[in-house]
């Protein structure tokens, strides 16, 4: 017995790609933007888009949630009258594009001007699958410290953006906040990081106006 | 765990190639994998996603073997050249973070190594 070797190069991520793409082309003929939001549990993703969407009423948008159980955060949106559709994963800790692809086409895209997808809320799995978006955005809190962006470099490296949220936590915290914007510039120097509280309104204006310039 | 999402798609490649090459059943001995290191890849949990996925299967009984391409960039302000280890994406010579990767994000099945009958 002998061994032969068979070269075949196949791509792993290729389903996944061409999925994207395909949303990627149905996108832009409804000129639509869409936004990857990315950050863990409790990061405050949910309540960034709810406190967004007094900046956002500009354009006509609705979101994309992602979860393993429960409608609750589709709930939540749904009361800011927005068309909103929840994706559950029934356990996967991420989105990928053909579920994304399917549900985009639930969605009113020929009345809609913006899709924000609220990914499942872990730093890792979803930095690794394009969904077909114009721009993944990081969303950390500054209660999880400071050292995040170096333990997570794939998803600050894949963002466009980075949201810090809970800033009026932090008189309560020893986060560093300029060793964090110093790690992410070490990441991604060209990706803005926009310091929010939603608690308070501040820097709201600012990241809303970010999103807005997508389109 | 979003090894497992890869791996399915990477048994996948590896049964239709297996076929398309005439490979019959229990002949594969390893599945050559090239990954980046930009992916966040456990070794271990990929290997362990590839034993169970591949159990029951033609492929079952073969192994799976990792290759590992570092992350390489070209500078956009210097045109340096050079490794670049993670958290840190900056030019090697003068400390720009205006780097293009030129390598790190592979994720490909690369070849199979089969069995065969000298006869």
């Amino acid at each position: 017995m002998t061994a032969k070797n068979i070269k075949v190069y196949r791509d792993l991520m290729g389903a996944n790609a061409t999925w994207a793409a395909k949303t990627r082309r149905l996108l832009e003929g409804e000129r639509v933007a869409m936004v990857n939001l990315i950050g863990s549990p409790g990061s405050g993703k949910t309540t960034l888009l709810e406190k967004s969407a007094r900046h956002l009423k500009k354009t006509r948008f609705a979101v994309l949630e992602g979860d393993v159980e429960t409608t609750r955060d589709a709930e939540r949106i749904q009361k800011l009258k927005v068309p909103v559709s929840q994706l559950l994963t029934g356990g996967a800790c991420h989105l990928e594009a053909k579920l994304v692809h399917y549900a985009l086409k639930d969605l009113p895209l020929d009345r809609l001007d913006l899709v924000v997808v609220e990914n499942v809320g872990n730093m890792v799995c979803p930095a690794e699958f394009d969904i077909g978006e114009d721009a993944k955005v990081a969303v950390l809190s500054v209660a999880e410290g400071e050292d995040k962006p170096l333990k997570y470099p794939l998803l600050f490296r894949e963002s466009k953006a980075v949201v810090l949220t809970k800033l009026d936590l932090l008189p309560h915290l020893d986060f560093d906040l300029k060793a964090c914007l110093e790690y992410i510039r070490q990441i991604n120097s060209a990706a803005p990081v926009f310091p929010v509280s939603a608690k308070t309104g501040e820097g709201l204006k600012e990241w809303a106006g970010w999103v807005l310039q997508l389109k | 765990m979003h090894e497992f999402s890869i791996c399915e798609g990477l048994v996948r490649a590896v049964r239709q190639e297996m076929k398309k090459h005439g490979a019959p059943a229990g002949s594969l001995r390893r599945a050559r994998v090239v990954v980046g290191a930009l992916h966040q890849i456990v070794p271990e949990n990929l290997e362990f996603a590839y034993e169970v996925l591949v159990r029951d299967t033609e492929a079952a009984g073969s192994r799976i073997e990792l290759r590992v391409v570092p992350i390489t960039a070209k500078c956009g302000a210097c045109g340096w050249t050079g490794t670049v280890t993670p958290p840190v994406f900056l030019c090697g010579a003068c400390n720009s973070g205006d780097l293009e990767l030129t390598t790190g994000k592979e994720l490909y099945l690369d070849n199979l190594e089969i069995e065969q009958d000298d006869g």
